[in-house]
């Protein structure tokens, strides 16, 4: 029980990595504060996590043993984060690790000149400030208890640039940078702060995800091709499973790396070895 | 675990079971609770019984609040849990009651909060492992009040720790209790200090299952209230400073000492008994070996002789290049055994030997043995005053010696072996050969024996069996050993035959011990550590390797021994091995080293570990006592135990057992440093010619009805049963007031990895002014400066604990036993002018002087022994010793100069003379 007692806030858990880590999380003896914005986003071409996904994330962590209290937020809105956080801190005491897990992949697909304004502000609200939003809410708190971690979900879209997805590069390279300088600004008061940049995750059925499917739309290929071609560009030659990204952050989120902060650990099957 | 609080330190938690889902009458009173704070409720997916749900009220249970915090779990089979958190500070147990009844809680009184003041230091009785933290939770039939706990609490720890006036915490301030002559007595009054141990009374009666705090505020926490089950008393403790074990046994400790207050106040706190009958008789049973002894006591004659039996042909004894076969042996032994009855020693007679450490001194012991006597060893290299004491005092008629000068003692007649062997015909003792060729001369230097011919015994010497039968048993003294102890004259201690016999038996198949191995004899014979190897190798079978003092005394030498004889079995003291470290010993083939006579810093042997595996060499810790027949325990090391520096000594041998007491001779528990005492098979018979002494320090083991003795020693049982060895009671100084450990300064000092060995003393300038008391410590260093060790220590010790100085020394001297003699330490280092303007003992007129060697022997002399030097002036004379002739060794090598070997220094203690064989040599 490498979690044993911490109290875990996971955001964007209805669904997918989100759901993956809470499992994780909740199989290791956390106890989890689930948020996720449970409603669909005008501007985004795909259904967002529902709150029917979200009870369902939280039914198999408390099947695992954890206590668990579901939040309904959007992070663009700092409000609606100030009331999510003391909520967590007042059910569990305390929040131990922020796992920061926002994202969406689309409107994508098209070359920078052609991104509107308002799509290009809706990217770099939800993937990039929406992490800095709870980083913001839960900082403070861990800092003053000189202990916490906060893990940042990036990709590789952090690392290296793809053709047509300008947005979702630039927002997730800031996730990076985001993650550095909060870790420089925690390390005196032994908060940590660190990323975890996932290749091409499967659209696992289990964990509803369907970042991959979207990518492809947005791309206007089928998705078999679109898995093709990602397998293929991954040396290890496999597509990254959600429990895969799960074990680093459990990792990172855990007093195993205690020692680790400003890192990025890439869980890509060697995408960005090359 | 010993940081600041943690913030749940301060809450109390609270259980209140339904029957089924509160949407009857409970309903309100949640509203009501839910308005006050909010209410969360979680749905368990499992039954209220089944482990998962266990969990998870834990968790709530555990869960820190900064204010009220309530939570309803709703298990899957219907029941539901009422769970409430709140900080002491907020806590009103009024409200929970109503709540409990089914009422809306009204507004809380509250208490204040307890001090959040750093945590008292770890106490060593609590030997905390940072291990996991389990609360313990007794029921009790009374509650008493809180000045009946504070007096319990206050009476059990002055037993853990009778030092340290007891500070006890509550949420209401801190307390101690003045001692009282009984129970009813006790008082409490406020006290200052941070308290190890805190305590949280509450009469009033909370509902359902109550949970004082969350994490122990103070490092001991005993919480006593009443919930629905009644009056209970929970204990919290940090891992840190208190282990789970220690806790719930300090715990059980104060309920029984609660309740003798309860029932008869009038007990004297003295005659308080912590432990009940069961608890005396497993703690007693603690200090029992895991294995039986299986032994026959017979006489250790007649245990020899069957090994000559089963191996009349193979070496008994080698002594340079000479070899005793074990039939040699006996015969040799039994033709001057002859001689010594025919010189009238009886049995039970004791009779003195003081030879030196030859194939000759076997011979002469095991006579002596075979006479039917008791062997009294004298180390001749001991001053002619001690060892006239232990003439006289042994009442010695007979003294087996070859030293030229025997001191004059009345009634003490000595002779040499030759004298014994040949006592029928006095007239022809010098034309005969002697007991046996390999003994030194009388007026020699000690030197090595020339080989031996084992058929150079004479016909005209007495026939090997002419010596009589004996009446002598095993329960006979077999050996009168003198120990100096602290304090006074050194005591004989009298060993019979069946304790040797014991020990053997107690270790043979352990250790396997056989015909195959190959002992060392490195230590004198008037040090008990020789019993074990002498009579541990040759009544095994084995084969004795005579280490000659100056072997013994060079550590390079010492190990091409090891290995040219194949020596599988080492004894050693620590100090002598420390010096066996310091050269290559990779070549070195034991497969057992056997560690005795001194506290063993088990971190010293890692470097050992590096080259020597544990697969291949047994590294074994024995604790002993010369009172108790050289061991008592033996404690198997490894790197790992090495790495934590363990203090255990382990279990006792089959057939010994120990008890740690207190003062008044009671039982103590587990964790409690009190004197080591040692029952069972090694037990002496006493110290000769001092009844009094004897019957204080040999009495009555109140278990198994036989003799115990209280060795002085300071030790802690661990709840193992291991037994770590805390040094002699009376090491424990005071300076100024403060209670100092020596070897609490010298484990400090052996932390810094610059510090090979090091050595504490007290030094009094003026002996009679205890105000001139300083604390001076000696290290031998593998690099750094004695200054920044002093500073790191003052990182760690105390200002009174801190060496006023440090001095770094080639190699700590030894005494003849191997063990640190603080008599030969030289005088602290104190800032030295670099000027030496005295003269030269003598004028330097010889035409040789300015050659280059004399020179340098001269500027490495003077550096070494402090003082100029001059060509003629005695090595000894200048105050040199065996510890000065090391470095001088040393210095030597470090110029590239010639080695010198220390006999030879002795042989020629002047520069002139040392230059010319230094030269001589060279060519």
């Amino acid at each position: 029980m490498r979690l044993h007692g911490k109290s875990v806030l996971v955001t964007g858990a209805a669904r997918g990595l989100g759901r993956a880590t809470a499992l994780a999380c909740a199989a290791e003896g956390a106890d989890l504060t689930l948020l996720d914005i449970c409603a669909d986003l005008p501007g985004v071409p795909y259904p967002l996590g529902s709150p029917g996904q979200l009870e369902h994330t939280a039914a198999l962590c408390r099947e695992a043993g954890a206590a668990v209290l579901t939040t309904v937020a959007d992070i663009r809105d700092l409000r609606a984060v100030r009331e999510a956080v003391p909520r967590a801190e007042d059910r569990f005491g305390r929040i131990d690790v922020a796992v920061n897990n926002p994202g969406i992949a689309a409107p994508s697909g098209k070359p920078v000149h052609e991104i509107g304004e308002e799509e290009w502000s809706l990217m770099i609200d939800v993937d990039l400030s929406g992490a800095w939003r709870v980083i913001r809410e839960v900082g403070k708190a861990m800092s003053a208890r000189r202990t916490g971690s906060i893990v940042n979900v990036a990709s590789t879209a952090g690392l290296v640039g793809y053709r047509h997805f300008a947005g979702y590069v630039a927002a997730k390279h800031a996730v990076v940078g985001l993650t550095k300088a909060a870790a420089l600004d925690y390390a005196p008061t032994k908060v940590r702060v660190n990323a975890v940049c996932p290749g091409s995750v499967r659209d696992d059925a289990q964990a509803e995800g369907r970042m991959l499917a979207e990518i492809a739309r947005a791309l206007d290929v089928p998705v078999h091709e679109h898995e093709k071609t990602f397998v293929e560009a991954q040396p290890m030659n496999a597509l990254i499973e959600p429990e895969d990204v799960a074990a680093a952050v459990v990792f990172l989120a855990s007093d195993e790396s205690r020692q680790i902060t400003g890192s990025v650990l890439t869980v890509d099957g060697g995408f960005s070895i090359r | 675990m010993s940081g600041p609080l943690l913030p749940a330190a301060r809450c109390h938690a609270v259980r209140v079971r339904w029957d089924r889902s509160p949407n009857s009458a409970a309903l309100s009173v949640l509203s009501g609770l839910s308005a006050l704070s909010g209410l969360w409720t979680e749905d368990v997916p499992a039954p209220a019984a089944d482990p998962p749900a266990e969990r998870r009220r834990a968790a709530e249970l555990a869960r820190p609040a900064d204010g009220l915090r309530s939570v309803l779990l709703r298990y899957a089979d219907g029941p539901c849990d009422l769970i409430l958190v709140a900080p002491r500070d907020q806590w009103d147990r009024t409200a929970l009651a109503r709540l409990a009844a089914g009422e809306s809680p009204g507004p809380g009184t509250g208490h204040p909060a307890a001090g959040t003041a750093a945590f008292a230091p770890a106490p060593a009785w609590g030997l905390g492992d940072d291990g996991p933290t389990v609360p313990h939770l007794f029921s009790l039939d009374e509650g008493g009040d809180e000045a009946g706990w504070l007096a319990a609490l206050a009476v059990t720890l002055r037993r853990y720790d009778p030092e340290t006036s007891p500070v006890i915490g509550t949420d209401h301030g801190s307390f101690t209790v003045p001692e009282a002559r009984t129970l009813g007595e006790l008082k409490h009054a406020a006290a200052d200090g941070p308290a190890l141990v805190g305590l949280l009374f509450d009469e009033a009666e909370v509902p359902g299952a109550y949970v004082p705090c969350l994490a122990p505020p103070f490092p001991l926490t005993v919480a006593v209230f009443r919930d629905t089950d009644g009056w209970r008393l929970r204990c919290d403790h940090v891992s840190g400073h208190v282990s789970t074990e220690i806790a719930a046994q300090f715990t059980r400790h104060l309920v029984r000492v609660h309740q003798q207050l309860l029932d008869s106040p009038g007990t004297l706190v003295d005659d308080v008994d912590l432990m009940d009958e069961t608890e005396l008789e497993r703690v007693a049973a603690l200090g029992r070996p895991p294995r039986p002894l299986v032994t026959t006591p017979v006489s250790m004659p007649e245990a020899f002789t069957r090994i000559v039996a089963a191996t009349p042909d193979r070496i008994a004894v080698t002594d340079g290049r000479a070899g005793l076969t074990y039939r040699e042996l006996d015969e040799r032994a039994a033709q001057l055994a002859t001689g010594l009855r025919a010189r009238g020693v009886g049995d039970g007679d004791r009779v003195g030997v003081c030879l030196e450490r030859t194939a000759e001194l076997v011979v002469t012991l095991l006579a002596v043995l075979k006479a039917g006597a008791t062997y009294v060893p004298v180390d001749p290299a001991y001053p002619a005053d001690r060892i006239a004491h232990t003439a006289r005092d042994a009442g010695l008629s007979v003294m087996i010696t070859r030293l030229p000068e025997f001191p004059e003692v009345a009634g003490c007649v000595p002779v040499t072996p030759d004298e014994v062997l040949h006592v029928d015909e006095r007239l022809g003792v010098d034309e005969v050969p002697g007991v046996l060729d390999t003994a030194s001369r009388p007026g020699d230097a000690p030197v090595l024996p020339t080989a031996v011919a084992p058929t150079a015994v004479a016909p005209t010497a007495v026939a090997p069996t002419a010596v009589g039968p004996t009446a002598v048993g095993p329960d006979t003294a077999a050996y009168v050993i003198y120990t100096s102890g602290s304090t006074g004259r050194p005591k004989g201690v009298e060993v019979p035959h069946r304790n040797v016999i014991a020990l053997v038996d107690a270790t043979r198949d352990a250790y396997g011990f056989g015909p195959d191995d190959v002992w060392t004899w490195f230590h004198s014979s008037a040090f008990d550590f020789s019993v074990w190897e002498i009579w541990g190798c040759l009544l095994t079978g084995g084969r004795l390797v005579v280490v000659p003092y100056f072997v013994s005394r060079e550590p390079d030498r010492f190990r091409d021994l090891l290995v040219s004889e194949k020596i599988t079995v080492l004894s050693q003291t620590p100090s002598a091995f420390a010096q066996l470290l310091d050269v290559d010993h990779s070549e070195v083939g034991v497969r057992l080293v056997v560690f005795g006579g001194e506290p063993l810093d088990a971190r010293m042997l890692l470097p050992w570990f590096d080259r020597h595996p544990e697969s291949v060499c047994r590294m074994v810790n024995m604790f002993g006592i010369t009172e108790t027949t050289v061991h008592v325990t033996e404690q198997t090391l490894t790197r790992g135990l090495a790495l934590a520096a363990t203090r255990s000594v382990g279990h006792p041998l089959p057939g010994w057992h120990l008890y740690v007491t207190d003062p008044a001779g009671r039982l103590l528990p587990p964790g409690v440093a009190g004197e080591v005492c040692v029952g069972g098979a090694g037990v002496a018979l006493g110290y000769l010619g001092q009844e009094e002494l004897t019957a204080r320090r040999f009495v009555p083991d109140p278990f198994t009805g036989g003799t115990m003795y209280r060795s002085g020693d300071l030790g802690r049982l661990r709840p193992d049963g291991r037994l770590e060895h805390l040094g002699r009671i009376d090491s424990q100084v005071k300076i100024r007031g403060f209670r100092i450990e020596l070897d609490e300064i010298r484990a400090v000092l052996l932390e810094d990895p610059d510090v090979r060995t090091a050595a504490v003393v007290i030094h009094r300038d003026d002996p009679a002014d205890a105000a001139t008391a300083r604390i001076n410590a000696y290290v031998v260093l593998s690099g750094g400066a004695p200054d920044t060790v002093r500073k790191r220590a003052a990182g760690v010790l105390p200002d009174y604990m801190l060496p006023t100085t440090v001095t770094a020394l080639d190699a700590l001297p030894l005494t003849p036993n191997g063990k640190l003699d603080p008599s030969r330490l030289p005088p602290p280092t104190a800032p030295r002018s670099s000027a030496h303007d005295a003269a030269p003992l003598t004028a330097d007129t010889h035409a040789d002087a300015d050659t280059d060697l004399t020179e340098r022997l001269r500027e490495i002399w003077s550096e070494v022994l402090g003082v100029p030097v001059g060509l003629d002036d005695d090595f000894f004379e200048l105050g040199g010793n065996s510890l000065f002739a090391v470095r001088i060794g040393a210095a030597l090598r470090a110029h590239g100069l010639p080695s010198l070997r220390l006999r030879e220094l002795y042989r020629h203690p002047t520069i002139r003379d040392t230059a010319r064989e230094l030269a001589a040599s060279a060519t």
